[in-house]
């Protein structure tokens, strides 16, 4: 454990050296408050309006962006500005655990049938995206691309990596896919009459990742378990197979 | 007052986020395992809270502040799809086309056959306990 602790140390330390670091647009004290801002102000414009077209991952990084290219802050200075919500990322997807545990018991009610889906969907969600790009004519750079667009944004960066593909690209796609499916999914479910939270949650975990998941626990604490659950198991199925086939 | 008595609760479950999270990482890094860290992490996770019967109370507190900023921890790697561009036309169109439609038709076929199967599982449940 020595090894990955002192990482974390080194990685504390350089995030508490950015912030001493003479003021410029992309230091922490003016990144960081831009973050909370686009965020918070993305909440209230959502509760306010109500459409997902508007939700704070939409609205929120849009209103970020924007205060960027005012500032003339580039994506690296806005990276390295954002270390602080960077180290939060593996706690907060360890976090997931907890509404996970509290709602087991209803999970290992629907053991197979879940296990079948999540196979299912974890193989169809690349596959038909990569088809479709390959019909439109699609370069290998996005191939690769797609390949990761369901899964959670630090296993595609890890999965990028490995494939010798490009991780702002294979980042922004996963984005993108999580949006659309927080965005388009629920309302799209009800369309067709399929209200079971059970079903919904874990549909936006195999398809849309942490940002489905997100907007599953706003629906309840049982369609986030769901959702985190297929999250998940999808995110180490993929990373597990992935590799086999793509070979760089 | 209440504050002091609960933040050494709120250390101590922040404390397990954080271990779960370096333990999942020095695992991935021993075995060199596929698996990415804080993915491990959550399974070692709830297989400790499975063994341990229920969930701390400072570690649930902790987890649900977390869960409710989880937009705002994902924002700077959201919005990098505002930065992409050094693709050209022809990829850019092939890529949008790709995620919106790949994505609308992937969820769709899961939710069908999920919905599916849950409802025949939960059917066949019905129909033993009746043979009962």
């Amino acid at each position: 454990m020595g090894s990955e602790w002192q990482r974390w140390l080194d990685q504390l330390q350089q995030v508490a050296g950015d912030f001493l670091q003479p003021l410029s647009g992309a230091h922490p004290l003016v990144v960081l408050p831009l973050n909370i801002l686009g965020f918070w102000i993305g909440l209230k414009i959502y509760r306010r309006v109500g459409s997902p077209l508007l939700h704070p991952v939409v609205g929120g990084s849009l209103l970020v962006f924007a205060g960027l290219v005012l500032l003339g802050v580039d994506f690296a200075g806005y990276q390295r500005g954002s270390g602080l919500l960077y180290l939060l990322l593996g706690p907060a997807v360890v976090a997931l655990a907890i509404p996970l545990k509290q709602n087991l018991s209803v999970v290992r009610k629907v053991g197979w049938p879940l296990m079948l889906g999540l196979l299912v969907g974890a193989v169809l969600a690349p596959l038909v995206a990569v088809v479709i790009a390959l019909l439109l004519g699609g370069s290998k750079t996005v191939l690769i691309a797609l390949t990761t667009k369901s899964v959670t944004t630090p296993v595609a960066l890890a999965l990028a990596q490995e494939m010798h593909g490009i991780q702002s690209l294979a980042a922004g796609v996963v984005a993108f896919t999580g949006i659309v499916g927080a965005v388009c999914g629920p309302s799209l479910l009800r369309r067709m009459h399929i209200t079971d939270e059970r079903v919904v949650g874990f549909t936006m975990g195999v398809n849309a990742h942490a940002i489905g998941t997100v907007r599953a626990l706003e629906i309840s604490a049982l369609c986030g378990a769901f959702s985190a659950l297929a999250m998940g198991l999808c995110g180490a199925l993929t990373a597990l197979v992935l590799p086999l086939l793509v070979t760089p | 007052m209440a504050l002091l008595r609960k933040a050494p609760r709120w250390l101590l479950g922040a404390g397990l986020l954080l271990a779960f999270d370096l333990a999942g990482r020095s695992l991935v890094a021993a075995f060199a395992l596929p698996v990415p860290g804080p993915v491990l992490g959550m399974l070692l996770l709830l297989l400790a809270l499975m063994l341990y019967g229920r969930v701390p109370r400072g570690l649930a507190e902790v987890a649900e502040q977390v869960l409710r900023l989880l937009v705002l921890i994902f924002l700077p790697a959201t919005v990098g799809i505002y930065f992409l561009r050094d693709l050209s036309g022809g990829d850019w169109l092939a890529l949008i086309t790709a995620m919106v439609i790949g994505t609308l038709v992937s969820f769709t076929l899961t939710a069908l056959l999920l919905n599916r199967l849950i409802q025949r599982a939960a059917s066949r449940q019905r129909e033993n306990t009746r043979g009962e």
